[in-house]
């Protein structure tokens, strides 16, 4: 605000007559109205208007520069690494993960009815509070169910299982602190449910969650479950679905990337004829694939229950075996090592993301 | 949608239905930049707009488990559940029904699925503190008529199945004013019946549980087997009256449904929900489970067992999915007071002709 009005880039002849009523500096110009400026220096409205506009753009350079300053690429390794994830539990998951459910990124996870959607969903709920000092976030859940399925006896049994697992790794005095801290009412108080009944509810309750997030920044994960079930009947044109879900999925994107936090979508499965065969495959349609960052599908095989990392722009694509215990999602008992089925892009890094400590969680 | 009791801007107000748009709905529907392009606003007025409207639609604002936990939101927790009468199987439920949502129940015929129905029907109208609802039950019928002398058996033997309670409080009921029976012989008659009739038994809180004997029976019926696509249509829509009025009242819903054979082996394209070795799956296939909350299944098993000097086939009451429970079973037999379930030291059984 130390510029000379000389040199600032305007006409000349609109500086010589603001020159003559005597502005010297631009800092002279910044508190003048329109009106003000237009009569004292004897330039048309317009004139008025585009030095006070010009002044006003100039006057936030901090802003404007951040905004359009490139990052280097290093730049944003660093920072990816830095936002951490939400473990799971499963180690052989996290593993193929690559260290948890990124943050700044939406993930999808299909799968038929009964095979652990919902219990994912509530052990991310639970862990994305784990304390910084044990390799967790610290950070608080939104919950929004619109199937009903959220039952609070059961993260209640999740939370006090988190709880018991971290006061078996409490060695050191900060990590004896946190756990004092950390007990089921705490964990419980720190995840919001909504409950939205239809798709009208389900859009408005995106189109509030920026105000959410603002009045709450301690937000790290947001999971919609499932995203499919109000979507899923009630459509007779088809295109709007597509167009509602798009929408949906740029603004979940947008709140992820900005926020950096995490959200976590559950679709349904639907089944799909195709040369006299069926198969089972993702529910909204084919464009839907392409709204979510990663995919993951959760399925049975006999016993097991198998999940799959189907679509992600780092990790390698591979199925791991999980299972659901009282505790909540854990390893499966006998299979710890992820079987990768394509050779897809693997990570430079390998699957291990940098952790604050070195323990594992597991 | 009453435009004015936003907290809007009038000009924004006035461009909104100058555009002509009627209802919340539409608002929402419709994506920032052709918001901005219809009302001619500008992208941060389209922006308050969208807030504000979203703010009238949203029902309640986000709540903790801390306070669900607590039982502060009856509306989203009620904190209790709908007792099955017998303290072996709300031991396996976790208390009993959850009052929110649809629980199957699936079975060949012969299993015992009907009992546990008509059980249900007297266990609601009991008061709350013994595991009711305080309430009467709608009974709807797609296959065989009510089966009326079972049940004034089952209210006749009520002292027997619930020795607990004091037999003034069992005179004191009058069972069978409060069961509702319908007869639905068709898909539209099953609509209507839904739409309309339920709802009026619900709001005036005459009824506070809903059992449909059985689901499958006419979608299974009514449409050939390349109709698929058209079955799910009607299955969706009949579920999602279903899911709203259970939601809203407050009131378990209860289906019965059959079971289909299993006839190749394990199949990509179909999900067995990890039944192994099982040769029935319940039916309507991946477009009605995705529906279902909670999904058990009853199957009758061979031999006998005793109690006081009766007997009764065996039956195994299985959880195949549920938000809040294990992948748990109970053995359980049929007597003449009802259903009860069998504790533990049973363990040689084996299944009906099972492999």
């Amino acid at each position: 605000m130390h510029r000379t009005v000389p040199s600032l880039p305007l006409a000349p002849s609109v500086k010589v007559k603001l020159i003559n009523a005597g502005f010297q500096v631009a800092s002279d110009l910044t508190d003048m109205r329109p009106l003000q400026l237009c009569k004292e220096a004897g330039i048309s409205q317009e004139e008025a208007v585009e030095v006070l506009q010009m002044l006003r753009d100039d006057g936030q350079p901090h802003q404007q520069r951040a905004a359009t300053e490139s990052l280097t690429a290093l730049d944003l390794l660093h920072q990816e690494q830095a936002l951490g994830s939400i473990v799971t539990f499963c180690s052989a998951l996290d593993d193929t993960l690559g260290g948890g459910v990124s943050m700044g990124k939406t993930t999808e996870i299909c799968g038929a009815p009964g095979v652990g959607k919902t219990q994912l969903c509530m052990q991310l709920a639970v862990d994305v509070q784990i304390p910084v000092c044990f390799g967790g976030l610290g950070g608080k859940a939104l919950y929004i169910d619109t199937e009903g399925s959220f039952l609070v006896q059961r993260v209640a049994d999740m939370a006090e299982a988190a709880v018991q697992h971290c006061t078996l790794l409490a060695e050191d005095t900060e990590q004896k602190q946190a756990l004092e801290e950390l007990t089921v009412e705490k964990i419980l108080s720190n995840l919001f449910l909504v409950r939205c009944h239809d798709y009208v509810e389900l859009l408005a309750e995106v189109y509030l969650l920026p105000d959410f997030l603002s009045k709450h920044p301690e937000v790290r994960l947001i999971v919609i479950d499932s995203i499919a079930f109000p979507f899923r009947h009630d459509f007779e044109d088809l295109s709007q679905r597509t167009r509602l879900l798009n929408g949906l999925a740029q603004q979940l994107i947008q709140l992820a990337t900005q926020h950096s936090i995490a959200v976590v979508l559950t679709n349904q499965m639907t089944t799909r004829v195709s040369n006299g065969q069926s198969k089972l495959v993702p529910a909204l349609g084919e464009s839907w694939g392409h709204a979510a960052t990663q995919r993951l599908i959760l399925r049975w095989e006999g016993l097991r229950r198998l999940a799959s990392l189907y679509k992600s722009p780092s990790q390698m694509e591979a199925t791991v075996q999980y299972q659901i215990t009282v505790q909540g999602f854990r390893d499966a008992s006998d299979e710890h090592r992820p079987t990768p089925d394509t050779s897809a892009v693997s990570s430079q890094l390998g699957n291990h993301s940098k952790r604050p400590r070195t323990e594992d969680l597991s | 949608m009453e435009w004015e009791q936003l907290d809007l801007n009038p000009r924004i107000i006035g461009a909104v239905k100058k555009a002509n748009f009627r209802s919340a709905k539409e608002i929402l529907s419709v994506s920032g930049p052709d918001l901005q392009r219809l009302t001619r606003l500008s992208k941060t007025d389209v922006q308050r707009l969208h807030c504000a409207v979203a703010a009238a639609v949203r029902k309640s604002k986000p709540v903790t488990a801390l306070q669900l936990i607590r039982g502060e939101c009856p509306v989203l927790e009620a904190g209790h559940r709908l007792s099955f009468a017998c303290p072996i199987l709300d031991g396996l439920m976790r208390g009993g029904l959850p009052l929110r949502g649809i629980t199957e129940l699936a079975g060949e015929s012969a299993a015992g699925k009907t009992q546990f129905c008509l059980q249900l029907c007297l266990s609601v109208q009991y008061p709350q503190e013994n595991g009711g609802l305080n309430s009467g039950a709608v009974y709807i019928c797609t296959e065989d008529s009510f089966p009326i002398k079972r049940l004034r058996q089952l209210i006749a033997q009520q002292p027997q199945l619930r020795p607990d309670l004091p037999p003034a409080l069992i005179r004191s009921l009058r069972f069978s004013d409060n069961i509702y029976i319908e007869h639905a012989a068709d898909l539209e008659a099953l609509q209507a019946c839904v739409s309309q009739r339920v709802p009026v038994l619900l709001k005036r809180g005459l009824v506070r549980l809903l059992v449909v004997d059985s689901v499958a029976a006419l979608f299974r019926s009514e449409f050939q087997a390349d109709e698929a696509i058209e079955r799910s249509r009607h299955l969706l829509a009949f579920s999602n009256t279903l899911h709203r009025l259970s939601h809203e009242y407050g009131a378990p819903v209860v289906c019965v449904n059959q079971v289909t054979d299993v006839v190749d082996g394990p199949n990509p394209g179909r999900c067995d929900y990890g039944l192994v070795g099982s040769k029935v799956l319940p039916a309507l296939g991946i477009a009605w489970a995705n529906q279902v909350m909670v999904r058990l299944m009853l199957r009758r098993l061979a031999g006998q067992v005793q109690s006081a000097s009766r007997s009764s086939a065996p039956r195994k009451l299985e959880v195949v999915f549920a938000p809040h429970l294990p992948r748990a079973s109970c053995l359980c037999g049929v007597w003449e007071e009802g259903v009860r379930g069998i504790p533990d030291d049973h363990s040689d059984l084996q299944p009906q002709g099972s492999s």
